[in-house]
This record gives C-alpha cells, structure tokens and sequence, in this order.
C-alpha cells in the first residue's frame, strides 16, 4: 500500500514536471530569447537591407549592456530578396526549427503578408513591420503590433501642410503601383476632399519603369504646383531630374522613404534642395541625446564596413525599441501573453521615433494596434541639411 | 538508350519490371517521407513539387515541340489567380476549381501558340515574354482580383476536410504531381506526342507527312500552359498570398533554366532540374551559415567587397552551378545520369 | 501640338539607350547566333568599374572613360574564351541558359562587390539641365546619348560592310566551315565581337550610371533592346536602331496620350503584331528554312 502511493506520487510529481516544461515558452530559455526577422539583402529591394542590420547592431549593443533581466537576444536575420515565397520559407524554418518567441520588423507588405496568418494562427507576437500597409490593421490582430506610420497618414500630414501653410492648389501625385504606392494615394484623395480638392492628376509609376518622362509631361500638362512623390529613391530622383530637365519646378513632396536628406541630395546630384518630406524618426543630424547614443553605441560599434547611417539603417533601430521597453518592463517572468500585455500597456513611449501607444485589444478598433500616429515635416537645405518644418503632429 | 524491339514495348508506360520495381519504392519513400523529417522539408517539398510540375510542362513546350517560351509566369499566374477566384467568388470547390484554372490558362497558351506558327527563336521569345509581362500588368489593373495589393487565398477545402497543414497539402500535391507526370509521359508515347517530337525535329518535314501544324503547335502552348496554371493554383495555396509582383520574368527565366539545365527532351530531366534549382533557390541563402565556406566568404567580404552584399553570393553560385552544368554537359543532368550508366553499363572495357 | 513634338523627342531621347544595347545584341546574334542575356550585366559591370575607379582612386573623368571602353573590351573578350568557347556541342538553348548563368553571377558580383545603395556616378555633362528647342526640351546629356548612338551605329555599320574585319565576322555568321577554309580564325573573330558588343552596351551603361546607379539599373534596358532587336530583325544593325527609337516614341505615345500604366505592354504588343506580318523582324530577309 505504501510504495503503491510512493511510486503514485513520484509518477504524478514527474508528470508535473515534465508538463511544467512543456509551459516554457517556446524561442525562450533562462538565457535566451530567440528574435526572427527578414529583409531583403539581395535583388532588386536591398537597399531596405539595412534595416535587419540595423536590427541586428541594436541588440548587439543590448546583449553587450547585460541583455534584459539576464536574457541575450538572439537575432536571426535571413534574406527573402523581397520574394513572399522565400519569406515564408525562412519564417517556416526559423519558427519549426529553432523556434522563434518574436518576430520584429521585417521589410515588406508583399512578404510580410504572406506569412503574417502563419504567424497570427500560432499566436506569436510581431512588433513593428517596417512598412506603412493598412493592412496591418485591417483588421487588427491581438498579436501584431505597427510602430511604423501609415503611409495613408502621410499623405495626409502633407496635403495638410501643403494646402493649410501653404496654399497649393493644385496637387498631383506620383505614386508607385502597388499597396505602398496606394495607400498613399488614398490618404491624398481623402485630405484633399476634406478640403473640397481633387487631385489634378494621379499618376501611376511602375516599378520597372526608367523613363520618367511620360510621367512628368502629365505632371506638367497638369499645371501641378505641388507634386507628392510616393514612389522609390530611385524614382523619386528620376521624376525629380527629369522634371528639372523639363523646366517644371513644383513643389516636391515625398514619403519618409526619401526623407534621408544628406544621402538624397547627394545622389540627385543637389536636386534634391527644396523637397519637402514627411519623417517620423529624427533626421540623421539630430541632436537628441538618445539619437546620438544610438549611433556611438550601435552604429560606430559594430555596424559594418560601408553601411550607412541612414534612415532605413535606424529604423531598424526604432521599429525595435518598443518590443525591448516591453520586455525590460516584464520582467524576468517572460511570457508571450505578458509581452502583449506589457505593448498593449505602452503609453507615449519615446524613443527616437514618434510616441508609441497600444491600447487593450479590441477587433473593431483598428488603433488598438496603431503605434506611432504622429509624424513631422522636414525640408532640404544647401548641402542635404535639414530644417523642422512642423513639430510633431498627430494626424487622425 | 535500350532498343524498342516491338511497337508495344515503346507504347508502355514501364519500361521493365525494374522500372516498376524503382516507381515503387519511390512511392513508398515520397509517402514516408513526411513523417521522417521536420515540417519545414515538408513545405519545401511542397514548393518543389510545384515547380516539377510547371517544368515537366514546359519541357513539353520547349523539349518536346522545340518551343520556347518565356512567359510561362503569366500561365502560372493566371492559374493562382484563377483558382482563388473560382474558389471565392464562384464558390467552386477546390479539386474542379484547380483543373478548371489549368483550362482558363490553356486557352490562353492555345492564343499565345497562335503567333508562334510564324516565329521561331528569339522572335518567339519576345513574343512570349511580352505575354508574360502583359498578363501581370493586367492582372495588376484589376481590382476583382485585388490589383495591386493582391489576393488572399481562402481556406483549402476538400469535401468537408480542412487541409491546413503542410503536410496534408503534401499528399494532395503528390497525388497530382505523379499523375501530372504519368499523364505527360504516356502523352509522350501517343500519336500526340510524337507529332510534337517530329515538330521539334523537322517541322516542315512534319507537315508534309500529314501533322496539321496548327493544330499540334497551339496544342504544346495548350497542354504546357494546363500544367503551370494547375501548379499556379496549388502555390497560391503553398503560398497563401498572390500579387503580381510574384510572377516575374525572372520567375519564368527560372522555369526555363530548370528545364534545360535538368536536360531538354526528358521527363526526368524536366524532374531533376526543378528539383535541383528549386531547392538551391530556397537553401542558398544559408550558404553563410555553412561552417567553413560560411566563414571564408565573410573574411573575404569585409577585406575586398561590401560586407552588405554579401548576401549576393547566393546568385554567384546559383548562376556557377548552371553555367558549370551547361558547359560540361549540355545535355543536362539528364545527360549526366545517361553518360554514368552507359560508363557502368561497358565498365570495365 | 507642342506636347506631341515633346514626346517624339522624349521617345527618341530614351530610345538611344535601347538602341545601344540592341545594337550589342545583334552584334553577337549576327556571327554567333546565340541571345545574350548576360549583355545588361556586363555593362552594368563596366559602369560600375568606371564608377569605382572614379570614386576610390579617383582617376578625373576624362581618363576614367576610356579606361572603362578598354575594360569592356576585354571583358568581352575574357567572357567569350573562358565560357562560351567551353561550351561543348551547345544547342542555341544551352548557350541562352549559359549567358542566363553568366548574368546572375555577374549581377551577383556587382551586387556583392558595390553593396545595393543607389550611387551617382560623377559625370561633366549633367542629366538635369535641358537643351531647350523651341518649347520642347531634351536633356544635355540624352542630346549626347543620341549622337553617341547614331555614329556608333554608323560606325559600327561601316566597320561590317567595308572593313576586312567586318567581313570576316558576317562571313563566320554566315557558314563557319567555308569561313575556316578562307583562312579566317573564327575563334579569334567571335572573341572580338563579343568584346565590340560590350563596348557597345558599356555606352549605354555609362549614359544610364549618369542619372542614378544600382544594380538592377541594367534589366529595363536590356529587355527593351532585345525587344526592339527583335523588332528591327536579329541580323540587322540598322534595323535595331531603328526600331529601338520606334518603341521609344511608341511608348511615350502611348503613355501621353493613353494610359501610363500600360505602356510597356503595348509595347509588346506591337511588336508581336510586327512579326506576325514580317516575322522575321522590319529589316531583316527573310531567313527560309532549308528542308
């Protein structure tokens, strides 16, 4: 009777250690947490592959400061070259093989979409796709967390500006043909109405194209006095040139994509002088005092030869940030539902973006998974300076 | 290789008991194989599979009928297209919805075969390249089919069966995949395909012998472009999101080497290659994870390239491998497994 | 009416860079047979070397051009003998799919060796300031892309018909076995081709490297010289200019008057309906099948 009840209790006591185990959170040990994300390193998209190194050189500073409540950050980062099947191919092998407790950033709507059921259906948190899709939050997901803008709230902020401050008329768009390129042109349609405008022409740029010409003589027949560029770097140059070769010189506004002035100005070979952007991280010259430690600890440390500090770079940096606060504020006892909690506990966290803020998780309310709803303008000076146009400015 | 010594022998589907023999055991293996390996090989696999079946397919375009085409993206698009809408819109159930997308895309093949009765090398390339780029565009303008932002593809399900794991979906595409390829192997063997082979051959030859030229050429276009819009709508279910920026040229340049690094000409070849490049296409990205290489090629990086680029490898060897296997064997893998077993066949003399 | 004028001009402005890549085309179509897809690539090569030797050792403009031309040469040269003469008892395919394999691993190299930033190559002649004609403007440097393109072409049309070189590459074209038998190194001959092909397409390049850099900058080009070599007729130089400036002006036609989007599609178009009615391109003879 007496070993019957021994061996039952040791049966039961291992029975419960072993489903304790099975609790451990997956991608987590006592020292480990696993963090996955994708960028395109390769093909016709790399430039954005700064942003996983971006990434990647933050939480090498993390993990050198002590990693968080004595837990390393273990970052994999794999390259999708911008191909959904590749991304979902990565996010497959990192999820099923090693086993990933969060994934952060990851450039791309196209890619991004294509793994974010995977992701939501095993309830894995996501914090900051680093894209401004409406996607993300249409409808909002309990575990998928935006710190980027959206682009819809961009084009908002600018057609604002440019007719509030000042007094364009006539605005017409370059967009890039596709979900980026669209939202953009949703939000100018939107603000304009409000204003009882209509865009004088709307002009669709394909990712393929070169030749800008057609595009600008539209422009041009247009009689636009503000031209809002949502397109690429490369385009926005093109369109940028070529309407300088065409003697038309609107006022040029463009997405946060352009917005790294000292780069811009020096590959539009200083065309560049006089646009507009909206940006909604500090400017590569900014003298805040978190911007700068970031790039003595992060950048001059350990970001590789030839990397840049650029927006796209820093992003990666920010885009981060608050999946970091929100781990320090949980604590040693680190559970992804405490995780969602702790984000959806954030309230005008600043770091060297716009202030974040979640709110608890309702599926009919898209902001509830809205980080940053503010952003602000900047214009081109002599030589790619930057000059504050606006202050932060929250955009509904 | 051996010499058919009666008609019938070349009409059957297996060459020998030995041939029958190996098909089993592959069956066998293919059927084990998910449960002996982790789920991410599953969908590896499952990609793979796709890709078997656009380039047997298309190797009875290019192989077989002495085609080309370089826009067998826009077939594949418009079957991933096509089954999502007849699944969604039309309310279609899966299995007639797939073979229904493979017909929509065969009626195009058969229009775009039309030009091609007139054209031959690179003016047909440039014919069905530009069908290729075309079909994206259009796609991309309309909004039934979410335009540019792209399409989601909706639950997958057979019966009253939800597939939703990789692994189900495995057995789905295997089933497909090896009646796909038996249907083009005995298509190969009939009055059908032996036209096309005469085509490829000597087409003028062909049509005074009595082969309608018209009618066997827009057939090739037909059956090959069935094949990639069924593969088409199985990867819109692999991948679960289309948009046209997915379907590029690259996409049908890829389909194309497959077919000819595998071996022109040859079912297992048209095999071997998709099997080859998908799977780089999918694995070369760790190449920096790889012990030693890995590490080489980082050191090599920072002292004489960007250590940003260094991704780029992935190309540089991809792009190796094809032009190795081309320039020492032109005839492809296929070639290469012919050259072994002649060599083993006459060793030791 | 003004905007037709502009348009025409603007077609002709961005139909030098498709002419001098199909030019590039032809070139090697005409005495090897074989599409070369690496062709993009290898400009693309060529510009980037130019950009490096500018921008890190910095050799001034003037000295850096022609170094780059030499170093497309034989760039040409180098890709000919290492690979494509390796190639054993190829069929036309194996040799596409080869220059397939040879322009991932040249773009992989470019990629790799130059990182995917936009770059701007450092050039006298600015691609922002306009020549204006009446009211109609073209760029400074499109002005001197077409007069590049025009005298190569003539150059280079001049250098088939009459020189003993020219010849002896139309005679390796036409039957390499007579042509070994007049004496002619055929081997030597397509080498040099390939590396005058470059040349060709490495002008085109550095007119494209002026304006933005990167290194996909080459694909759009490429696919529309091949597209209007194809037009103009695989074996005709003339014929490819030609029709490269056509689907330059089509294209801005079609996008100024109907719709952007689809300008490149129509362009496909038309060219698909040029070759059903002469399906060997606008200039070419007809090549007739032997039986």
């Amino acid at each position: 009777m007496n070993r019957r009840f021994f061996v039952f209790i040791s049966l039961l006591s291992m029975i419960f250690c072993f489903s304790l185990n099975a609790m451990a959170e997956e991608g987590m040990t006592d020292t480990e947490i696993h963090v996955g994300q994708w960028g395109p390193q390769t093909g016709p998209a790399a430039a954005w592959g700064s942003v996983p190194r971006g990434t990647d050189d933050y939480f090498k500073m993390i993990n050198a400061q002590g990693g968080i409540h004595g837990r390393k950050i273990i970052h994999h980062m794999f390259d999708d070259a911008y191909n959904p099947a590749k991304t979902k191919a990565g996010v497959k092998e990192l999820q099923e093989g090693t086993g990933i407790f969060a994934w952060v950033s990851g450039v791309g709507t196209a890619p991004g979409l294509a793994v974010k059921d995977y992701i939501m259906d095993r309830k894995v948190p996501w914090i900051g796709p680093a894209s401004g899709s409406l996607h993300w939050i249409t409808p909002p997901e309990k575990y998928l967390f935006t710190v980027y803008p959206l682009y819809y709230l961009e084009a908002k902020a600018l057609c604002k500006y440019s007719i509030e401050t000042l007094g364009k008329k006539r605005i017409a768009i370059a967009y890039q043909n596709d979900d980026y390129g669209k939202n953009g042109l949703k939000g100018a349609r939107e603000e304009l109405a409000r204003h009882g405008l209509k865009l004088v022409a709307e002009i669709p740029v394909e990712l393929k194209d070169t030749d800008m010409k057609p595009h600008v003589m539209k422009m041009r027949k247009s009689k636009a006095d503000a031209v809002l560029l949502w397109t690429s770097v490369s385009h926005a140059v093109r369109l940028a040139g070529t309407s300088a070769a065409m003697r038309f010189k609107p006022q040029f506004m463009t997405t946060s994509t352009c917005s790294d002035f000292p780069f811009m100005y020096h590959i539009s070979k200083g065309l560049w002088k006089g646009v507009i952007a909206a940006t909604f991280a500090e400017v590569p010259g900014s003298e805040k005092p978190l911007f700068k430690q970031y790039k003595k600890e992060v950048f001059e440390k350990y970001a590789n030869k030839g990397e840049r500090w650029g927006l796209f770079y820093y992003a990666g940096i920010f885009l981060a940030e608050p999946f970091v606060e929100a781990l320090k504020r949980a604590g040693r006892d680190l559970t992804r539902e405490r995780l969602v909690k702790e984000l959806e506990g954030l309230k005008d966290f600043q770091g060297i973006s716009g202030k974040v803020s979640y709110k608890p998780f309702d599926p009919k309310d898209p902001t509830c998974r809205l980080g940053v709803k503010e952003i602000f303008l900047v214009q081109c000076l002599d030589g790619g300076k930057t000059k504050k146009l606006t202050d932060w400015m929250e955009i509904k | 290789m051996d010499m058919k010594r009666d008609y019938y022998e070349d009409v059957q589907l297996f060459s020998s008991g030995v041939a029958i023999f190996w098909f089993v055991a592959l069956m066998i293996f293919l059927g084990a194989f998910p449960f002996m390996v982790k789920n991410y090989y599953v969908y590896m696999a499952n990609y793979i599979a796709i890709n078997v079946i656009v380039a047997v397919g298309l190797n009875i375009l290019v192989g077989y009928t002495g085609q080309i085409s370089l826009g067998h993206a826009g077939f594949f698009a418009i079957g991933a297209y096509g089954t999502i809408i007849l699944i969604s819109q039309f309310h279609f159930p899966f299995l007639l919805a797939l073979p229904a997308a493979g017909v929509i895309a065969a009626f195009f093949g058969f229009i775009l075969g039309l030009p091609a009765l007139r054209l031959d090398g690179p003016y047909l390339s440039i014919a069905t390249l530009g069908f290729g780029l075309s079909i994206t565009q259009v796609i991309g303008k309309i909004e039934l089919f979410g335009g540019r932002q792209g399409l989601h593809a909706p639950e997958l399900m057979i019966g009253s069966w939800t597939l939703d794991t990789d692994r189900e979906f495995y057995y789905i595409l295997m089933v497909i995949v090896i009646l796909l390829t038996l249907g083009a192997r005995n298509l190969m063997k009939t009055r059908v395909g032996r036209a096309f082979i005469a085509i490829r051959d000597a087409d003028i030859a062909a049509e005074t012998i009595g082969i309608n030229l018209l009618w066997h050429k827009t057939m090739a276009f037909a059956v090959s472009a069935f094949y990639a819009g069924v593969a088409g709508g199985l990867y819109a279910f692999v991948l679960r999101f289309v948009e046209p920026e997915v379907f590029t040229l690259l996409l049908s340049i890829l389909f194309l080497s497959m077919i000819v690094v595998g071996g022109l000409g040859s079912i297992f070849g048209a095999i071997a290659g998709a099997c080859l490049l998908s799977w780089l296409d999918l694995t070369l990205r760790n190449i920096l994870d790889v012990p030693l290489v890995g590490d080489w090629l980082k050191i090599l990086s920072k002292s004489w390239f960007s250590i940003t680029g260094v991704s780029n490898i992935q190309f540089i060897l991809f792009g190796l491998i094809i032009v190795l296997i081309m320039l020492f064997e032109p005839r492809g893998i296929f070639g290469i497994w012919i050259r072994t077993k002649k060599y083993w066949k006459t060793w030791p003399f | 009416m003004i905007d037709f004028f502009q348009m025409v001009v603007s077609g002709i402005a961005v139909g030098s860079s498709y002419a001098l890549m199909g030019l590039a085309m032809v070139i090697i179509y005409k005495t090897s047979e074989v599409v070369n897809f690496a062709q993009g690539e290898m400009a693309l090569l060529s510009s980037f070397f130019a950009f490096m030797i500018m921008e890190h050792h910095h050799i001034p403009f003037y000295a850096a051009i022609p170094a780059t031309l030499v170093f497309s040469l034989f760039l040409g040269f180098f890709l000919e003998f290492a690979v494509l003469r390796r190639a054993k008892d190829p069929s036309v395919l194996g040799m596409i799919i080869i220059t397939i394999g040879l322009e991932m691993i040249l773009m992989g190299f470019v990629s790799w060796k130059f990182g995917a930033d936009y770059k701007a190559l450092p050039f006298p002649i600015s691609p922002y300031e306009s020549v204006a004609m009446g009211g109609v403007y073209a760029s400074a440097l499109e002005v001197l892309t077409f007069g590049v393109a025009l005298s190569l072409m003539l150059i280079l049309f001049l250098f088939f018909r009459f020189s003993k070189l020219g010849v002896a590459m139309k005679a390796t074209q036409q039957n390499p076995v007579a042509a070994r038998l007049m004496g002619i190194r055929t081997n030597r001959i397509v080498m040099m081709t390939w590396g005058v092909s470059s040349v060709t397409g490495c002008f085109a390049g550095l007119s494209i490297s002026a304006a933005l850099m990167h290194p996909y900058m080459m694909w759009d080009p490429m696919l529309k010289g091949f597209a209007a070599a194809v037009m103009g007729g695989m074996t005709s130089l003339p014929g490819a200019v030609f029709a490269a400036y056509l689907l330059g002006i089509i294209e801005n036609l079609f996008g100024g008057y109907i719709s952007i989007e689809f300008k490149s599609v129509v362009a496909f178009v038309i060219i698909v309906l040029v070759l059903c009615f002469k399906p060997s391109g606008l200039f070419a003879r007809h090549y007739v099948k032997k039986v």
